[in-house]
């Protein structure tokens, strides 16, 4: 799988390129500016990009703005794009054509390998992968909205938002997909939205949701 | 000489206008006559509407004059049932409708009645201000040529006459097309005579309780001159309580100057020194002389404050000419006209009317018609220059009330030590929480990183199991620091001012506030870093009050900048009462901005809505990026 990566630490990018070609994929592009970082995306059309929010000349959001213009010009371009910081008004705009294959999550997130691989691997497919602190923000706002769903179903919800699969998020509460389904089915009736069997669409259907958009 | 030249001939043009407007008034004056003798009164619009033609001519050569006419109405509309309709009468055909509307239109439009005084009354205004000026050089030129036969002192009067003609041509020029626009152009407001009157009135009633107030200065200027007599004699206790008697009066006469002269004054006072620290032996120092009791100290420390204010004696020399110099705008004004009136105008007319016993006048009693003229005169002269007079008297009272030059530039330091002691203190107190917390948080942390490596490095061989468990604690660990670094920086520098700047900031603020929150308006550009961080940090303070005492629903943050000003107002719907004296938070604000001498202004009633609104002076730069698309993409 071929993955262009823009981070301007030096000792950051080359972790991630490391990490990356461990886990099978190849760096065809390690950039640390925002113009650099377009014309890779465009020359390049990898199938998935890794971009740092901040980036030279400006240190200003050119990493997102560079991701969101690659994607006015491919259309569901998969970009995850790592930050110190999370931000719902960044979340909202990668989020805002409802094509998906975008993840925002923060540079923690590398420190545990195996999800991280996980997580790139999702939006190279075209899924979906928001920080737990994205999602937490979202919840905290959406007290009335999410207030009739158990405890439990508030657990597979937000693992939902964050983009997982039932299989995964079965794995990690420690239930069969089966029974995930069935809190999956319960959720989207109280809340009211349309149950779709696209795991991409549902996913973009709760964030819009929570969202409030 | 050139403009002179130049200005007589756009005169001549004028004086041509002159001429077309009394043609005009020619055809008007046969088209009236069955028009409004005969009742065909379709006769009268059309000369109307050419007189149009004329006088937008005349508009835009006499400096681009505005139109001010309605715009024309359309064509009649078909009713349901085929006819149109006028007021309240159908008709088959759009004709008689099309009729009166144009009819209406032109009849009814107050521009067209100024246009026909204009047509009156041009050909003679017009004619002497537009062609004036060359008819003095013709003249000139005539009376010269023509004196060879005469005598030849009528040369120096011809050539006179013509250097006149051209020196007036400027002015002429500039007067005919005031006069023009006066008439022509669009009337700003619809200033009836009641209204013009009426305002004179107050006017002229203003410039009276300034004329009495005058009498009481006249009573302070004479109270002081006592008071300082005292003082020559060694009672020197007066001499504080006479100055504030002053500053009163004077207080009330700049506030009257701001309100009804326009003319704002500045309070010009030195700011009241507070009571010294006693000295180790007990005492008070004021200058050079010790006192035991505080109250003495107050005394003579008041006495010195007084005593060496400049603007003491400023107000003093006020009080001494103030009864001249404002008195005499008083008289030329309310006094004129209370003087035409009472003594002149009325009388004669009573005397003029026959009525018994007739009160004396105050002059020409033997010609009361002259006498009446005259008094008439006065009346409206004093009128006029009512309002010139008010205005006037406001710019005295500024010239000894209002702060010298070296007061203002005292007052200013004084501002801005005070806030430039604020912003370092803020400064200071925000580095000493930024060292704690990193202090307490990220440092600690690192340190049991450092501590949790080496015991792995130790155990590694040994005991495989432990050093997996230490690896995953030195994990956790370096995960909340880098949660508590976030933390710290959204408090110092939050990372979407930086990327983005202030309104996206607030934007990204308003997301997570509790509070449902709506961010208005865009800036051009880019704020100078620390104005946007005070206003982001001021915003986000008023939002969180608004989430945690207004009990608000909803917040709206608008942005706009202006004149040189950037503006952030934040409302609520909540339930109001705050008191900016009170919570910390708004002084804590207030202290942010003075930085830059920014204000805040708070409205809160009680029962809400609150307002808050930011201004700060400062320039706006053209942002950083050039990749500003996408920004809308966002969907609030």
């Amino acid at each position: 799988m071929r993955v262009v990566l823009a981070e301007d630490l030096y000792l950051l990018r080359e972790g991630l390129k490391q990490l990356l070609s461990a886990h099978g994929f190849s760096v065809v592009a390690a950039v640390d500016n925002g113009p650099d970082l377009l014309r890779a995306l465009l020359d390049e059309r990898p199938d998935v990009a890794v971009v740092d929010v901040r980036l030279p000349p400006t240190q200003t959001d050119e990493g997102l703005q560079a991701a969101l213009a690659a994607r006015r010009e491919l259309p569901g371009l998969p970009v995850l794009v790592l930050s110190q910081h999370v931000e719902r008004l960044y979340a909202r705009e990668l989020l805002a054509d409802g094509t998906g294959g975008v993840g925002y999550l923060l540079k923690d997130r590398v420190f545990n390998a195996e999800q991280f691989v996980d997580a790139v691997r999702r939006v190279a497919a075209g899924g979906t992968a928001m920080d737990p602190d994205v999602i937490a923000k979202l919840f905290a706002q959406s007290d009335q909205k999410v207030g009739r769903l158990t405890p439990r179903e508030r657990e597979v919800l937000e693992l939902m938002a964050e983009g997982r699969s039932n299989a995964a998020i079965g794995q990690r509460l420690f239930l069969s997909e089966s029974a995930v389904g069935k809190h999956t089915a319960s959720i989207f009736g109280k809340l009211g939205l349309a149950a779709s069997d696209d795991d991409n669409r549902r996913v973009l259907a709760v964030l819009a949701f929570l969202d409030g958009r | 000489m050139t403009r002179g030249l130049g200005a007589l001939a756009r005169g001549l043009l004028r004086g041509g206008y002159a001429v077309a407007s009394a043609v005009l008034l020619v055809v008007h004056l046969v088209l009236f006559v069955p028009g409004l003798g005969l009742g065909i009164i379709f006769l009268l619009p059309w000369p109307m509407a050419q007189l149009r033609r004329i006088t937008n001519l005349v508009r835009r050569s006499c400096g681009d004059i505005p139109t001010p006419y309605r715009d024309r109405p359309g064509p009649p509309e078909r009713e349901a049932d085929g006819r149109y309709r006028h007021d309240r009468r159908l008709y088959r055909t759009p004709f008689w409708p099309r009729q009166y509307r144009y009819l209406n239109w032109v009849l009814g439009d107050a521009a067209t009645w100024r246009d026909t005084g204009w047509m009156l009354l041009n050909p003679v205004v017009g004619g002497v201000l537009g062609a004036g000026p060359a008819a003095l050089v013709v003249g000139g030129l005539a009376v010269a040529t023509e004196a060879g036969q005469r005598a030849v002192y009528w040369i120096p009067v011809g050539l006179a006459l013509i250097a006149l003609g051209v020196v007036v041509a400027p002015a002429a020029l500039r007067a005919h097309d005031s006069w023009t626009r006066r008439m022509l152009g669009p009337r700003a407001e619809v200033g009836s005579l009641k209204a013009w009157l009426g305002s004179r009135f107050f006017t002229l009633l203003r410039l009276a309780a300034l004329g009495g107030m005058t009498v009481v200065t006249v009573g302070l200027a004479v109270l002081s001159a006592a008071v300082l007599a005292l003082f020559a004699v060694g009672v020197v206790g007066a001499v504080p309580e006479n100055a504030a008697l002053t500053r009163r009066v004077t207080a009330i006469r700049r506030r009257l100057a701001e309100q009804w002269s326009g003319v704002p004054i500045q309070t010009p006072y030195r700011p009241e020194p507070a009571l010294p620290d006693r000295r180790p032996d007990g005492l008070y120092a004021v200058g050079a002389h010790l006192y035991k009791s505080s109250g003495w100290t107050r005394f003579f420390q008041r006495l010195d404050w007084i005593w060496h204010d400049p603007a003491t004696w400023r107000d003093l020399l006020w009080t001494v000419t103030d009864p001249f110099v404002g008195g005499a705008l008083v008289l030329a004004s309310a006094g004129a006209v209370g003087y035409g009136l009472i003594e002149v105008a009325i009388p004669a007319l009573l005397r003029l009317a026959r009525a018994e016993d007739p009160p004396a006048l105050a002059f020409l009693a033997d010609r009361p018609a002259l006498a009446l003229v005259a008094g008439v005169v006065l009346v409206v002269a004093g009128a006029l220059a009512a309002p010139a007079a008010l205005h006037w008297h406001g710019r005295w009272s500024a010239v000894l009330l209002a702060p010298t030059a070296r007061a203002r530039l005292s007052m200013r330091v004084e501002q801005l030590t005070e806030s430039r002691a604020d912003a370092t203190s803020a400064q200071a107190a925000e580095l000493r929480r930024i060292e704690r917390d990193l202090h307490d948080g990220a440092q600690g942390r690192l340190v049991a990183v450092g501590l949790a490596l080496g015991a792995i490095e130790a155990l590694i061989d040994t005991d495989p199991a432990a050093a997996r468990r230490l690896v995953a604690d030195a994990r956790e660990s370096t995960a909340r620091a880098l949660a508590e670094l976030r933390d710290l920086v959204r408090g110092v520098r939050p990372p979407v001012l930086a990327e983005r700047g202030l309104v996206e900031a607030i934007r990204a603020l308003a997301l997570d506030s509790p509070v449902p929150a709506t961010v208005a308006g865009a800036l051009a550009g880019r704020a100078p870093e620390p104005v946007e961080s005070a206003v982001y940090f001021a915003v986000s303070e008023a939002l969180v009050n608004a989430a945690k005492h207004a009990a608000a629903s909803t917040v709206a943050i608008a942005f706009t900048h202006a004149g040189g000003v950037l503006t952030a107002v934040v409302e609520d719907d909540g339930r109001g009462g705050a008191d900016p004296a009170v919570g910390s938070g708004l002084r804590g604000m207030r202290h942010r901005l003075s930085a830059f001498d920014g204000t805040v202004r708070v409205v809160s009633p009680a029962g809400g809505p609150t307002t808050v609104t930011l201004e700060v002076p400062c320039a706006l730069f053209s942002p950083k990026t050039s990749t500003s698309s996408g920004r809308d993409s966002s969907n609030s």
